[in-house]
């Protein structure tokens, strides 16, 4: 314990000099600034900075990489509270109650809440990061290629199912992104797939210029659909948090933290459902339920310490079991991976110090936000005043740029065009975007835990249902598909009520 | 089954579905068709086309699911129904007018010799100037359209440039 100590003081004492100081406050306020913009999402804000800081060194352009992600997850509940218009998908919790307060009259009593939530939820999560990594990291060492195919597959279901309405249609997305992985050249024989002799298409997709696309053109291409609505914000109170709503609200705050760094551990289901799930356990727990949706400041606190909880949630199993927890966590593993940090099993072991200077970002965020959120309204409103028709080209330009930056090459370009494309008409026919993205991330781990898995039992199924860590995995597995069939669903839950003498119904 | 009417009408996840079912036909005979590599010492478990025939056959019967439900829920509560959709959307020529600009300024003003900044500059003043030109008719500002719309467009010409080239070295197209 103490050796953890004192590394992450050697970490925190790395990042106190002027320079990384000041890319913190940097990096923080476009992480909080592409929050608030509606149509700018944390991923595709975490997708930008990965292009503009690949010159950087590891440990600084990483630092860029947590400040925006933290500060984005933050800056969206400025426009929901002001707007009512999430910034990101992970404040349109925040909206229910935010922007009722701000009716109210009480816009900056909701900004000061919001950042307290804020703040305290990484900090809870930053802990979680701390404890539990170490922890991950050597059960994650016992993990074979066939537990790692099952741990993929997870992933691509539980984001299919929580994400969304509709669980046939998230896991239809996550087969689709994992089609997309297998394109290109496959890892045993170099055999390309689907690639129809065009060379480019041999290196496969690139992560990044796939998610820009995914989720940056297809957002722009939402937003274009819409009719703008016209900006209105009204005159509002001091925005410093006050202790007493700290105070009085502690279990919802602790309660939320750990639900959303949990929900953050999943993986690729994100901070929205952390936000709605913290929203939804604090409406559960109060003696006011009757006031959620109506200005409670118990469901604001609780959505906003949920959604920024999840986000060094998320980092845990980027961390420990290269896995994604969230969409922009998927971009931050593509960013180590370029930056030449391995993450995975084998962390804790070949650099265990990097986990420590990972949760040192974390800190050093949550102060950026704590900061921003006493200090930046004024500019955001005026920011948050930018009529579309100009913030729209502005985004996409910066989309093309990220994109074709990360290889030079065009080709990057017309993927993001292509997902864009496809994001969009997914959307429109509400499937999510989220299990496509992951089925793209985990899928090449998928396929490689399934071929070596198969290589190593001479074609023998048995080990992927038998050994002890895959059980629990595929089981897992079946329990969530089964409990979303209609009718099967119902007759599982049934059969434990009746179980349970304290059921009712 | 539930009645629950989903935001989607039976009908569109019928198309959806049915295209599913296609994607992942044609994916299982492309894989099927894939050369073994016998000569390289594949077998059936490390041929190329194995996985890929996995996804697509998974892929076939999700959409086969999903072709099940939509019929099912379309005998009961008709081929239109969908949850009421109260966003209010642009007439589509502007919608895609604004998607025609993204493509013409991705695909053919940017990476094809014209330099970055002439490009991004041209792109962003034509998208702003066309999509605020009625709200400027209105206002009788049509000038001062014209000049926000060029300030808007040089500017993020020249601060792209400047953040991403000069102090971050990362090459424009």
């Amino acid at each position: 314990m103490f050796d953890g100590l004192i590394a992450f003081g050697h970490s925190i004492w790395s990042f106190a000099e002027p320079l990384s100081l000041g890319l913190v406050m940097l990096s923080s306020l476009v992480g909080v600034i592409i929050g608030a913009l509606p149509g700018l999402t944390a991923t595709m804000g975490v997708a930008l900075m990965t292009t503009l800081t690949i010159k950087m060194p590891s440990n600084q352009a990483l630092l860029v990489l947590i400040c925006t992600y933290v500060g984005a997850i933050y800056g969206g509940s400025r426009s929901a509270i002001l707007l009512n218009i999430p910034g990101t998908p992970a404040s349109a919790a925040a909206c229910l109650d935010g922007h009722q307060l701000a009716k109210q009259g009480l816009a900056g009593r909701a900004m000061g809440i919001a950042t307290s939530g804020s703040v305290l939820g990484t900090l809870i999560g930053m802990f979680f990061l701390a404890w539990f990594t170490p922890i991950l990291g050597n059960l994650a060492l016992k993990f074979g290629a066939f537990e790692f195919f099952w741990l993929a597959l997870f992933g691509v279901i539980i984001a299919g199912t929580l994400t969304g309405n509709d669980p046939l249609k998230g896991w239809i997305a996550g087969m689709i992104g994992i089609f997309s992985a297998a394109i290109g050249q496959e890892s045993i024989y170099a055999y390309d797939r689907f690639t129809f002799g065009i060379r480019d298409v041999s290196g496969g997709f690139q992560l990044v210029p796939a998610l820009v696309g995914a989720f940056g053109f297809a957002e722009l291409l939402m937003a274009v659909r819409e009719r703008p609505v016209p900006v209105k914000i009204n005159p509002f109170d001091s925005v410093i948090p006050r202790l007493k709503d700290v105070t009085q609200y502690w279990r919802t705050i602790l309660r939320s933290g750990i639900i959303g760094t949990f929900i953050g551990i999943l993986p690729g289901v994100g901070e929205d459902v952390a936000a709605w799930s913290s929203y939804a356990a604090a409406k559960r727990a109060s003696k006011e339920p009757e006031k959620f949706g109506k200005g409670s400041i118990d469901g604001l606190m609780a959505a906003e310490t949920g959604d920024n909880a999840c986000v060094p949630g998320a980092v845990i199993p980027v961390l420990t079991l290269a896995v994604p927890g969230s969409a922009p966590a998927a971009v931050l593993m593509a960013a180590m991976l370029i930056h030449g940090v391995r993450p995975g099993p084998m962390i804790m072991v070949e650099s265990p110090q990097f986990v420590y200077d990972v949760v040192a970002m974390m800190m050093y965020a949550t102060i950026g936000i704590l900061i921003y959120g006493l200090t930046l309204t004024k500019l955001l409103i005026k920011v948050l005043m930018v009529p579309k028709p100009v913030i729209l080209p502005i985004i996409f330009v910066l989309c093309v740029v990220g994109s074709y930056a990360i290889s030079q090459r065009m080709f990057d370009v017309w993927v993001m065009l292509g997902f864009g494309v496809l994001g969009y008409a997914l959307r429109r026919l509400e499937y999510p975007v989220a299990p496509l993205v992951l089925g793209m991330v985990l899928g090449d781990l998928m396929e490689k835990g399934f071929r070596r898995g198969l290589v190593l039992s001479d074609g023998s199924l048995e080990p992927f249902f038998t050994r002890p860590i895959s059980a629990a995995i595929w089981i897992t597995i079946v329990v969530v598909i089964a409990l979303k069939i209609p009718g099967l669903g119902e007759r599982i839950v049934g059969m434990f009520r009746r179980g349970n003498p304290k059921a009712t119904g | 089954m539930s009645d629950h009417v989903y935001p989607a009408s039976p009908r569109a996840d019928l198309v959806g579905a049915l295209v599913w079912v296609a994607l992942g036909t044609l994916i299982v005979v492309a894989s099927w068709r894939m050369d073994r590599l016998v000569e390289q010492g594949a077998t059936i478990h490390t041929a190329p086309g194995l996985w890929p025939g996995m996804i697509g056959t998974l892929l076939a019967a999700l959409g086969g699911a999903l072709v099940l439900r939509s019929l099912r829920r379309a005998r009961r509560i008709g081929w239109d129904a969908a949850e009421p959709d109260d966003t209010d959307y642009v007439p589509l020529q502007r919608f895609l007018l604004a998607a025609g600009l993204f493509f013409v300024y991705a695909l053919l003003l940017v990476g094809k010799g014209l330099p970055f900044w002439l490009g991004t500059s041209l792109f962003v003043t034509v998208f702003v100037y066309l999509f605020q030109l009625a709200q400027r008719r209105a206002a009788a500002q049509r000038v001062r359209g014209v000049v926000v719309a060029l300030a808007c467009g040089v500017l993020t010409a020249l601060i792209v440039t400047l953040v991403f080239e000069r102090i971050f070295y990362v090459r424009l197209p």
